[in-house]
């Protein structure tokens, strides 16, 4: 383990982190309109969100490619209002593990909303309590145990992405350079002993955030 | 200034069960009308439609002059209401204490205020001590009395139960029931309470209103309800046949007597001092009939009782007698004809002590 | 039971046939350098229609094919971009024995997009503040990397570029970079570029201020149809194939090796 190796793991866990933090928001509103809510594109959005699950990652970042490149469709945007430049930097790494963990985020998160009775906030709305005040204060904290798994689950999925991860942000040493797509390029350049070795750290985080996961799925089925 | 409820609107569930609600009032301040019905008849759906959980498509409901609501036009949302409104499980927010579940509607009193009023609301419902616990550590009654603190804090001007003690066993129910009554009478705002239990309509309730298939069927005073259905399908509802007001006027040996109209019934008593006020229900098939005067017999009660009408319902026979108050017995046909009875005979009606129940009032 | 005899004579038959073809038609796995994809497509193509042989072209990046090729991929031909990689598999003694010869040569262009292309037009404006980005295939392994690492290190421009380079995995991928835009130039290979119509060589680096690019072929021991891929690396030497490969822009060296 050198020292590029930990900062190799501390970048890779900073910008899972990051991508983490970014889906949050957009994750839980999108659970909770697939949750709650009633209307006629719904299972298109549902599908929509859920893509990035089933396609093969490299599709997935093809997309974000076309779309976020110079030339793309947010991309030139991007490029020409706000001089924001997104593939080939670490913000193209944040962005492929956001689309590749949102659908796993809102998956558990809208099954968890879904579990919440109803009931609760109807008697919140008798007492006077608004939408907003009722999500804050009623359903989130009673959705929490799964929202919590459906976090950990995305977080251990930024960590491990590589698909996209490559297309979008390439290997450039340093600056996009994430843990899976170093082991790659040391399986490439012959040195097994050191991909091993961040496959190992890479699995182990792994095992450790679906084990947390699935310990909260457990415990709330269980009461 | 107190108001009350005016509604009628029609709601139809995907499915096809329609709730169709013609004039349903409350009948004012501090008085308890009581929608009774076998479960299914729609009663809940009504009170979540008067609470604004739920929206008919045609009708209109208003309290006092605000209109909550009105087919094509405005709605009012449940937060602008300020109706108290207990579900059947009581529903208290498991993931916070009993304080703050009581507090919950109060967000925006003041803090000092608030806490004053959470106390104050704790003590009037006996939960000191509680406050801190959740509801998953609470009784059966303790969080009945949650419920009805945390929809009651809030000074609300009307309040909707839903069953308010199905979820109780036997002897809480019992207990609870009268604390409730004492509750119902200190508010100052009328109350709509759902129940299919008759002694708790009888308990709890001014007015009755029956519901039957979705619709409002009968209303009224409660007993009068109970002991002159205006057709057989709510006859079958309330299933008690005589229902009378009476006054207890003494108690002694575990046993009540009971001023009924110009007679004296005898019954068990359960505590009831001399002076309360109360209902006797007396179920058909208890009474006895004899003809001619029994030398010695075991029922507390013998009374002189004229026929009235005979009716027959099947193979049984329905007796309408006055013994100084309408009572109502069952006999089969064969035991009528053995009788020979016929409308305008005086017969003796038999009436055991345990088979009088009474309902303080 | 004659419907049973008929079928059962028919399918020998059939039986037959398809050993008949499989014993006439060899099919040779040949792992070649990305950057003679286009050449070697029309070249198998063609050989293809007058032997009847099926050349089945992997391209790649020649150090991900060398390391394919270690793990076991069953390549019978090993065309490579540099000797490194072939060196590789040599010492690991996959190489049938004087079966290597180097073929062709290439020559190093610098590349910008061809609308709103970056202004480059020596090697010395890459490091201009303008250029944000170079992409190059990986300078640690794949060749045309490795070439451009020799040549601005030889140039004395290496330090200060370094920053910019996007690695990428072949040096096709980094063509498409330049041609989307994300990246304002790379190095490629003379061949390359004339490819692609979304770029135009800015600068064209001569011969002996460039590092020397060797393309070797070889044949892989325990290769099945070893005849069939004698005959296909000796075809690769052979006129019409020497003709595509100069049409395509690569220079010819080799001698066909046995």
């Amino acid at each position: 383990m050198t020292r590029e190796d930990w900062q190799l793991i501390g970048f890779t866990a900073r910008m899972a982190a990051t991508s983490t933090l970014v889906i949050l928001p957009v994750g839980l509103a999108l659970a909770w309109c697939l949750a709650r809510a009633q209307w006629r594109g719904k299972v298109l959005l549902e599908t929509a969100v859920m893509l990035p699950l089933v396609l093969p990652p490299v599709v997935t970042g093809l997309a974000l490619l076309k779309w976020f490149g110079r030339r793309g469709a947010c991309g030139s945007w991007l490029h020409d209002t706000l001089g924001l430049d997104l593939i080939f930097t670490w913000r193209a790494v944040v962005l492929a593990l956001a689309v590749m963990s949102l659908p796993l985020l809102v998956l558990a998160s809208k099954s968890a909303f879904e579990e919440v009775d109803q009931t609760f906030e109807q008697i919140a709305r008798t007492l006077g309590a608004g939408e907003w005040r009722i999500f804050f204060t009623i359903t989130l904290p009673l959705a929490r145990r799964g929202i919590l798994a459906g976090t950990l689950l995305a977080f251990a999925r930024a960590l491990g992405e590589f698909g996209a991860t490559i297309m979008v942000a390439g290997n450039i040493p340093g600056q996009t350079t994430t843990l899976s797509v170093a082991v790659y390029q040391y399986v490439q350049l012959g040195e097994d002993a050191h991909a091993w070795v961040l496959a190992g750290i890479s699995a182990s985080v792994a095992f450790l955030a679906v084990l947390l996961a699935s310990g909260h799925l457990v415990r709330r089925t269980k009461r | 200034m107190s108001q009350d409820i005016e509604a009628s609107f029609v709601k139809t569930f995907s499915g096809g069960p329609q709730i169709r609600v013609e004039n349903l009032r409350t009948s004012g301040p501090a008085l308890t009308t009581v929608l009774f019905g076998t479960s299914g008849s729609g009663k809940t759906t009504v009170l979540r439609c008067l609470a604004g959980l739920e929206q008919p498509e045609e009708g209109s409901i208003r309290f006092g002059d605000e209109v909550w609501f009105e087919a094509r036009g405005p709605l009012l949302p449940p937060q602008k209401r300020a109706v108290g409104f207990v579900p059947q499980e009581y529903a208290l927010f498991p993931h916070l204490s009993v304080a703050h579940n009581i507090g919950y509607g109060l967000n925006r009193v003041r803090h000092r205020e608030r806490q004053e009023r959470i106390r104050e609301t704790i003590v009037w419902l006996g939960l000191e001590g509680l406050e801190r616990r959740r509801p998953a550590e609470l009784s059966g009654g303790q969080r009945q009395r949650v419920a009805l603190a945390r929809a009651l804090i809030g000074r609300p001007r009307l309040l909707l139960l839903d069953e308010p003690l199905s979820a109780l066993d036997g002897p809480t129910r019992l207990r609870l029931r009268g604390d409730l009554r004492q509750l119902l009478k200190q508010l100052g705002i009328p109350t709509l309470l759902v129940t299919h239990e008759r002694t708790e309509a009888l308990a709890l309730g001014d007015q009755l209103i029956v519901m039957d298939g979705g619709r409002l069927v009968q209303r009224g005073p409660v007993h009068e309800v109970f002991s002159r259905p205006t057709n057989v399908a709510v006859a079958g509802i309330v299933a008690m046949e005589t229902v009378q007001p009476g006054r207890v006027v003494e108690s002694a040996d575990g046993l009540v007597s009971v001023v009924v109209g110009q007679s004296k019934l005898v019954s068990l008593s359960s505590h009831l001092p001399p002076g309360t006020e109360v209902y006797i229900c007396i179920r058909a098939e208890d009474v006895v009939l004899v003809k001619g005067l029994p030398a010695r017999s075991s029922p507390r009660n013998s009374l002189s009782v004229v026929v009235k009408a005979l009716v027959p319902e099947g193979p049984i026979m329905r007796i309408e007698l006055d013994g100084g108050f309408p009572l109502a017995a069952i006999l089969t046909r064969q035991a009528c004809e053995d009788l020979a009875l016929r409308p305008g005979e005086q017969v003796t009606a038999l009436v055991k002590a345990p088979q009088i129940h009474l309902i303080p009032r | 039971m004659k419907i049973a005899k008929t079928a059962f004579r028919l399918s020998l038959i059939a039986c037959a046939w398809s050993a008949a073809l499989r014993v006439s038609a060899a099919e040779v796995n040949v792992f070649a350098a990305a950057s003679l994809t286009d050449a070697l497509r029309e070249i198998g193509g063609k050989y293809q229609q007058e032997t009847g042989d099926k050349i089945v072209f992997n391209f790649g990046a020649s150090s991900t094919l060398a390391r394919q090729i270690e793990e076991g991929a069953p390549a019978d031909v090993f065309f490579s971009a540099d000797e490194a990689q072939m060196n590789r598999l040599e010492g690991k003694g996959l190489i049938v024995e004087r079966s290597r010869s180097n073929l062709l040569s290439n020559t190093l262009v610098i590349v910008v997009a061809a609308e709103r292309g970056a202004k480059v037009h020596s090697p010395k404006d890459l490091v201009s503040p303008e250029v944000r980005r170079i992409a190059l295939g990986d300078p640690r392994a794949v060749p045309i990397g490795v070439y451009a690492r020799q040549y601005l290190q030889k140039a004395g421009l290496w330090e200060q570029i370094s920053q910019k380079i996007v690695p990428t995995e072949n040096v096709r991928g980094a063509l498409a970079a330049v041609e989307s835009g994300n990246a304002e130039a790379s190095i490629v290979y003379k061949t390359d570029a004339l490819i692609s119509k979304k770029v135009v060589v800015v600068y064209s680096v001569p011969s002996n201020e460039g590092p020397e690019i060797r393309y070797p072929a070889a044949r892989i021991k325990g290769a099945r149809e070893s005849k069939a891929a004698i005959d296909f690396v000796t075809y690769l030497s052979s006129e019409p194939a020497t003709k595509v490969f100069e049409r395509r822009g690569f220079l010819t060296i080799g001698r066909p090796g046995k």
